[in-house]
Parts: structure tokens; C-alpha cells; sequence
């Protein structure tokens, strides 16, 4: 292989010394962007979304999968759908999802006594949500973080996380049978406790 | 119940293993008086009961006994009686099985182990087939492996797959067989079979009876071990569930084995139901200091918390197993009662101040030195050497008996009373050191451990003195001293302990120790050096010169290369059961 040489002249001018015509330069461009933005109408090249504004829809301009602020959804009787499988706060590259567990009672048997998300530490993958085998945890608020004023506000805990969430719809199990709700009761001879 | 058995251990003096330093003999106390006459424990060394193991791994075998044979092509010569299984595993092959436990006997009722023998029309359970000469065995053709496959499927039937809640996922057995042998999807279009879902049936145990893969090894650890026989199968098909036997509750003293030998997660300890998943823990390998017998353990940590104790397979002190009372003995490591710096008169200080001015307080008083039967040889011995400097009286304190039984249990729940003794040399009686205290006979004393009982008079007459405790946790005793050192736990530093048998027992740093906390032989160190006394060498060194004197090969390795000692993330640690 032949190696080739350029060589480039690193001499540098009176007119590149003083800067000011390069300053200058930089200046009309700017100016130049400026008036035609500005002046023309339809806003020229600029695709700025006008937050704030009362007809501007932000969730318009996101895309479907759009990953906004977590929440967690809910069971048909209003409690939290999580069953406190950790496996978002193990799959969390950040490791900002804490989760103690405790019996919820019931054939369900774990739920999360706490579920706390640092929203300051989270860096938005979404891991967390294709982790989730039951649909609790969901991104989809289409909703940013807002700005708090002390950085303890930005750690959601379980009834701020379930503020934002709704039931879920989703089938328990998967596809297939559902033996869950088609199983029949435990057989009631099971039942018989000696003590 | 079993706990209620008298202790009735035969003590016979027939097996000292030959490296055990010869303990002292007991020694009698030189005023009578009040004081019971009753001297030290008795340290002759325990014949302890060979641990129940009927199967033992294959080793490398010559001679009349040997049988060969031919294992997927390759030839592998064992023990005449070994099974194909064990055989298969010499040669690295791991058949996957669920019922066949080293520990207990065979029952070969789950068929997961089946294999393929020449000359044999069916199948062959490999745990129960004892080897034969010239056996032809294949573990991995495509007709056993099928078969595997099957019994997979099968025993998944009526499973519930709830392992997002279930606590064994990460160690179960069965989602390590699913993922090697099985991988596919179910066929079920049916109802599953609904059984019991958390049922309390002992004072640590909750059943799953829909996880049950009814292997029966619970059955025959309660029927085996402890011998009492609570669990039983009942029903037939798959309605067959595990259950109580009428009027009974799963309450030996044993009952938590259960748990670690169930491959999938039915059985499930109530102290470590929910509290965190398998795969966030790391195992350090070390041993119980719940009593006397020492049992090879793990600790299994996250975070410097400690999550659980589980017994480790050590054929010459605790077999596969370990009593429920040792399993909540990292209770003691709660961090919220961790002693984490020095303090003085209620004051903290650090560590380096803290032991200057506690040399400088004992320095030429009448002082009586504690040995602790719960500390290492190591802190014994340094506190020795103090005491030498000092010319204190000695005496040893240690948690006070407990229940014992002829499985492990033993009364004495100290685990390093032998190796105390030993490093203390002569001793006055533990009584006597509560009358000297309150009768102010000693101007200054040195706790090397803070476990053990002491009166409320004796507490309060502590203030009143130069009281030194080497505490790892607050509790009753170590409020009542002056001074006090944070000292490592039995989790945070490289230590060992002498048990009943004599052996030496290795504990293992789970992680680092917080803040101010040494290990108690450098504490002790730094004081003798304060003292002006000899230099006893660090910790570590001490632990060699241990190690040395026993002749303890797998301790001198672990000090040499400290690789070793680093926790495992049981993640990487595959199942157990
Ligand atoms: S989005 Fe990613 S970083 Fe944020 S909580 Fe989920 S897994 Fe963790
Ligand atoms: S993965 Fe889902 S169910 Fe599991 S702990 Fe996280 S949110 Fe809860
Ligand atoms: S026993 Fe194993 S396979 Fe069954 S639910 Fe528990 S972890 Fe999953
Ligand atoms: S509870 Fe566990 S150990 Fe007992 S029979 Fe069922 S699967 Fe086997
Ligand atoms: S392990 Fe052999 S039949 Fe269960």
C-alpha cells in the first residue's frame, strides 16, 4: 500500500491574525438566518414546536414509542399490578428502581410495599418496561420529567407512579390458556386443614 | 417435638484429629466460697456423629472394588455400588435429575435422570442403577434426550410458571433443566389442575403445593434426618399433593433444610420469603457461629446486609446440612446495630485517638481480660498476648448452653470454645468474674467479644470503671462499657474458629468492614503496641501462623491468594436443590 502525503499549510495571515473578519463573517451569517426566519412567512426552515402554545398538541409531533415519565398500572380492583419481580430493577442499566416486596395475600401473593424510581438517575432506556412480564410499569405517559425544585421531588414513589396509571387490559399469562381465570377453583378437598 | 431432646451426644475421647492443639485441662478456681466449683467446659474433643451423606461423590478407585465401564464412549472406572449418575458426573456429564439427593436415599420417582444402557430395552432411571462392568451407557443420544425433554414437558403440566413471584427463581432447578433440555413451548390448551397455593404448614415453612413437583425429597429429609416424618404425599394423579401428616406440623429443628433441597420453589422459609431475589445475592463461604459443631456455610449477602444462611456440603463436620437455630444467626450482622466508631464516655472519636487514650487509661492498672468463646483464635490469641503484657487475669465468656440433639446441634452455642481456651491458658471461673467486677476487685477489664450473659449489677458497675469492649453490635453489655471499639463481625474478615471436633473452622470476609471496624486481633494489636508490648503482626499474619500450626492447606491458600475469598454472585452460582 502506498502511503499519500498532503500537506496542508498551516501559515496563517494578517486578515486570519486579527480574527475580526472571521467574527464578522460568522455575524452576517447569523444575521442572515435571522431576518429570513423571522420575515418570512411560514418560518422559513425552522421546525420549532411552539411548547406552551394553546393549539400546539405536543403529543402530535412525538412518535408512537415515545419514552415519557414511568407509571404503573393498575389491577381491576384499583391495586398496583406489579407483583414485585424486580426484574426492571434488575434489568435498569441506571439502577434507579427500588422495590421492597411484601404478601399481598391472595393467590398473587407479592406486591411491592414500596417502588421508588429516580427519575434524575434514570436514563430513559425503557428496558424496564420490556422487562416487565405483567404490564405493570409503562412508559407511555408521553410526558417529560418536569423540573422539580429540590432533587428529592424527582423520586417517584408507588403512589405517584400509580397517579398516572390506569387498569390494564392486558391478558395475565400471556397467550394460551389461561388457567388462572378458566382453571377451576382449587378442588375444596384441598382445603382440608387437619389442625 | 425435637427440640425437647436431652442432649445425649456419647463424648468419648476416640477421635481427636491429629493436628488439634491439646486443649487445657479444667481448672480449678483458687477460692470456694459461693462460686460453684463447677470448672470450664468440658473440652474433651466430640466424637461427632458421621453426617448422614449415603451418596458420596465417585472418586478415582483400584482394586477389587473397582468397576469399569463406558460412559458416551468414554471409559470411567468407579467404586462398585455407585450409580450411573455419580459415574456420568465423574466424567463432567451433569444428568439432569430431581429427586436423587446426595443426602437421603433413592427413590427415583421423577424420571428425569432416565439413560440410555446397551442391552436394555427401556430407559433406566440412572440414580437408581447401580454401575455393572462393562455397562454400555449413553446420557446424551437423541432417544434420552427426547426422553428428558418429554419428562420436562410432563412435569410442567400443571406447573404454574409463576416465577416472577416465586422465590426459587434464579436457583430452581427446573428452569435450569427447562432452559438446557426443553426450551419449547407449551401445548397445554387445558385447565390446569389448581392446587393450595401458600399454605403455613410449619414454623418456618410455607407449602406452594401448585409448584410441588412431587419429588419427595422433603418426604424423605423429615422421615431420614431429624426422623420425625411430619410430610407426606396424599392423593393420587395429578391431584396428588404434599401435606402435614394429621396432627402434625412441620416443626424440627431442622425444618429450613427443606427449602435448600427442594429443586423447585414449593417450599419457601418464612424469614426470606420476598425479601430478595436469588440473583442480587453474593455467597461467601464460611461457617456458622451459632455453636460447638461449626457448620460449613454460606452467607448470602447484598449490599452488606445478610439475607440467609445455607449449609455447604462438608462431609467431615455437617454433611448437606445445618439446623434452623445457626440460620438466624446473621441476625447478629443487622447493620442498624452495627457498632461503627469508637466512643469514649459516650463520645465518638476516632479510631487511632480512641486507642491511644484507652492504652493510656489501662496503662498500670489491675485488669481482668475476657476471652470470648464466640471470637477467633486469632483475637484470643492477641488478647493472650495482652494479658501476658498486662499480667491480667483471664477469664472466657461465651453465650450461655442451649439445646442440642444427636443430628448437629450442640449445647454449647459458642463456636470457638475450644480455641478460647486454648489461647487463654489458665482461667478463673465465669462466675467469678461477675463477683470481682461488682466488688470492684478490678480496676479496669477488657471484653474481646460482647456476647454472653451479664447481671444488671455487674452492667452497672462496669461505668464505674476502665470497661473496654471490642463490640461489633450494641446490645446490653456493650452499652454498659466505657470504652468502645467497633470490631469486625464474623462477615468482614478472614478469621477461624476451633470446634468441637478440634478442626479448624474458616470464616470468610462477605465484605469489607464499615467505617472504624477492624478485626478484634488488630485492635488488640494496636493497643499492645500503645502498651509498649511485642509486635503480634497483623490480623492476617496471625491467621497464617494459624494456619500454619494446623497445617491448614485451603487457609493458606485463601491468605496467600485472597481471590478466593471474594463473594460469589450467586447468579453465576446455578441452581441449589
Ligand atoms: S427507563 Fe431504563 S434507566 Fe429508566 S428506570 Fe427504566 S430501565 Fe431504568
Ligand atoms: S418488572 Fe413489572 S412486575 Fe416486576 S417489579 Fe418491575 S414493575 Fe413490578
Ligand atoms: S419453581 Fe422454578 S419454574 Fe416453578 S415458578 Fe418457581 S422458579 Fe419458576
Ligand atoms: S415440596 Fe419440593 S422437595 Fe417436596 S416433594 Fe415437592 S418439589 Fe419435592
Ligand atoms: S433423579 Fe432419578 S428418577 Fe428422579
Amino acid at each position: 500500500m502506498t502511503i499519500t502525503v498532503k500537506k496542508v499549510s498551516l501559515k496563517r495571515t494578517a486578515s486570519d491574525q486579527i480574527y475580526l473578519p472571521a467574527i464578522l463573517k460568522g455575524l452576517v451569517t447569523t444575521a442572515r438566518h435571522f431576518f429570513k426566519n423571522t420575515l418570512t412567512k411560514g418560518m422559513g426552515d425552522v421546525d420549532t414546536i411552539r411548547y406552551g402554545e394553546p393549539d400546539v398538541n405536543v403529543e402530535d409531533y412525538y412518535p408512537q414509542r415515545f419514552r415519557g415519565v414511568h407509571r404503573l398500572m393498575h389491577r381491576d380492583d384499583g391495586s398496583v399490578r406489579c407483583v414485585a419481580c424486580m426484574c426492571c430493577s434488575t434489568v435498569c442499566p441506571a439502577r434507579c428502581i427500588y422495590i421492597e416486596a411484601e404478601d399481598r395475600g391472595g393467590d398473587e401473593e407479592k406486591a411491592p410495599k414500596s417502588f421508588v424510581i429516580d427519575e434524575l438517575k434514570c436514563v430513559v432506556c425503557g428496558f424496564c418496561v420490556e422487562a416487565c412480564p405483567c404490564d405493570a410499569i409503562r412508559m407511555d405517559t408521553k410526558a417529560h420529567m418536569h423540573p422539580t425544585e429540590t432533587r428529592a421531588d424527582a423520586v417517584l414513589g408507588k403512589l405517584d407512579l400509580m397517579k398516572r396509571g390506569t387498569q390494564s387490559v392486558a391478558h395475565q399469562g400471556g397467550v394460551g390458556a389461561d388457567f388462572r381465570t378458566a382453571a377451576p377453583k382449587a378442588d375444596p378437598r384441598f382445603e382440608h386443614d387437619p389442625r | 417435638m425435637a427440640d425437647t431432646t436431652p442432649p445425649k451426644r456419647s463424648r468419648s475421647s476416640a477421635t481427636i484429629p491429629p493436628l488439634a492443639p491439646e486443649p487445657p485441662p479444667p481448672m480449678s478456681v483458687p477460692h470456694s466460697g459461693p462460686i460453684p466449683v463447677a470448672m470450664g467446659p468440658d473440652l474433651s474433643p466430640v466424637d461427632a456423629p458421621a453426617p448422614h451423606a449415603p451418596n458420596l461423590p465417585a472418586e478415582p478407585i483400584e482394586g477389587e472394588d473397582a468397576v469399569s465401564m463406558t460412559i458416551d464412549g468414554e471409559v470411567v472406572v468407579v467404586r462398585k455400588g455407585t450409580n450411573v449418575l455419580e459415574a456420568a458426573k465423574r466424567l463432567g456429564e451433569d444428568v439432569s435429575h430431581f429427586c436423587y439427593h446426595r443426602g437421603l436415599s433413592i427413590a427415583a420417582s421423577c424420571r428425569q435422570c432416565l439413560v440410555e444402557v446397551e442391552g436394555m430395552g427401556k430407559l433406566q432411571p440412572s440414580c437408581q442403577l447401580a454401575v455393572q462392568d462393562d455397562m454400555v451407557v449413553h446420557t446424551k443420544n437423541d432417544r434420552v434426550a427426547q426422553a428428558r425433554q418429554d419428562m420436562l414437558e410432563f412435569t410442567l403440566k400443571n406447573h404454574p410458571i409463576d416465577c416472577p413471584i416465586c422465590d426459587k427463581a434464579g436457583e430452581c432447578t427446573l428452569q435450569r433443566h427447562y432452559m438446557d433440555h426443553d426450551q419449547s413451548l407449551t401445548r397445554v390448551d387445558v385447565a390446569k389442575i389448581r392446587k393450595p397455593k401458600h399454605k403455613d404448614i410449619g414454623r418456618e415453612i410455607v407449602l406452594d403445593a401448585e409448584r410441588c413437583i412431587l419429588c419427595s425429597r422433603c418426604v424423605r429429609f423429615c422421615e431420614e434426618l431429624p426422623q420425625t416424618g411430619e410430610l407426606t404425599m396424599i392423593r393420587r394423579g395429578d391431584r396428588e399433593i404434599l401435606d402435614i401428616a394429621d396432627g402434625h406440623r412441620l416443626d424440627n429443628a431442622y425444618s429450613i433444610n427443606v427449602v435448600d433441597i427442594c429443586p423447585v420453589g414449593a417450599l419457601t422459609s418464612k424469614d426470606f420469603r420476598f425479601a430478595v431475589r436469588a440473583w442480587e445475592l453474593r455467597a461467601t463461604e464460611t461457617t456458622c457461629p451459632g455453636c460447638a459443631t461449626g457448620c460449613s456455610v454460606e452467607l448470602h449477602s447484598k449490599h452488606e446486609q445478610a439475607y440467609r444462611l445455607v449449609p455447604r456440603f462438608d462431609a467431615s463436620v455437617n454433611g448437606h446440612w445445618m439446623c434452623d437455630e445457626g440460620r438466624y444467626t446473621y441476625k447478629e450482622l443487622d447493620p442498624a446495630t452495627r457498632t461503627r466508631f469508637a466512643s469514649i464516655d459516650g463520645r465518638q472519636l476516632p479510631i487511632a485517638q480512641a486507642l491511644a487514650a484507652t492504652a493510656k487509661r489501662l496503662q498500670g492498672k489491675k485488669t481482668a481480660a475476657v476471652f470470648s468463646s464466640t471470637a477467633t483464635n486469632e483475637a484470643n490469641r492477641a488478647l493472650a498476648a495482652l494479658a501476658d503484657h498486662m499480667g491480667a487475669d483471664r477469664f472466657v465468656l461465651g453465650r450461655p448452653p442451649g439445646k442440642a440433639d444427636d443430628l448437629l446441634r450442640d449445647a454449647d452455642k459458642n463456636p470457638n470454645t475450644r480455641g478460647a481456651h486454648a489461647a487463654a491458658g489458665e482461667v478463673r471461673h465465669e462466675a467469678e468474674l461477675s463477683l470481682q467486677i461488682a466488688g470492684r476487685a478490678y480496676e479496669a477489664v477488657i471484653f474481646l467479644d460482647d456476647e454472653g450473659e451479664v447481671s444488671g449489677v455487674v452492667r452497672s458497675s462496669l461505668s464505674s470503671l476502665t470497661s473496654v469492649i471490642l463490640s461489633d453490635r450494641r446490645n446490653a453489655l456493650s452499652d454498659a462499657c466505657t470504652i468502645r471499639l467497633p470490631a469486625a463481625s464474623w462477615a468482614e474478615h478472614v478469621g477461624t474458629y476451633t470446634n468441637r471436633q478440634g478442626r479448624l473452622r474458616v470464616i470468610r470476609p462477605a465484605w469489607r468492614p464499615e467505617d472504624d471496624r477492624h478485626p478484634r486481633a488488630e485492635l488488640v494489636r494496636e493497643l499492645l503496641l500503645a502498651l509498649g508490648g511485642r509486635d503480634i503482626g497483623t490480623a492476617r499474619e496471625q491467621a497464617r501462623a494459624v494456619a500454619e500450626e494446623y497445617e491448614h492447606e485451603e487457609l493458606l491458600a485463601l491468605l496467600t491468594d485472597p481471590q478466593p475469598t471474594r463473594p460469589r454472585l450467586l447468579r453465576f452460582g446455578n441452581s441449589r436443590g
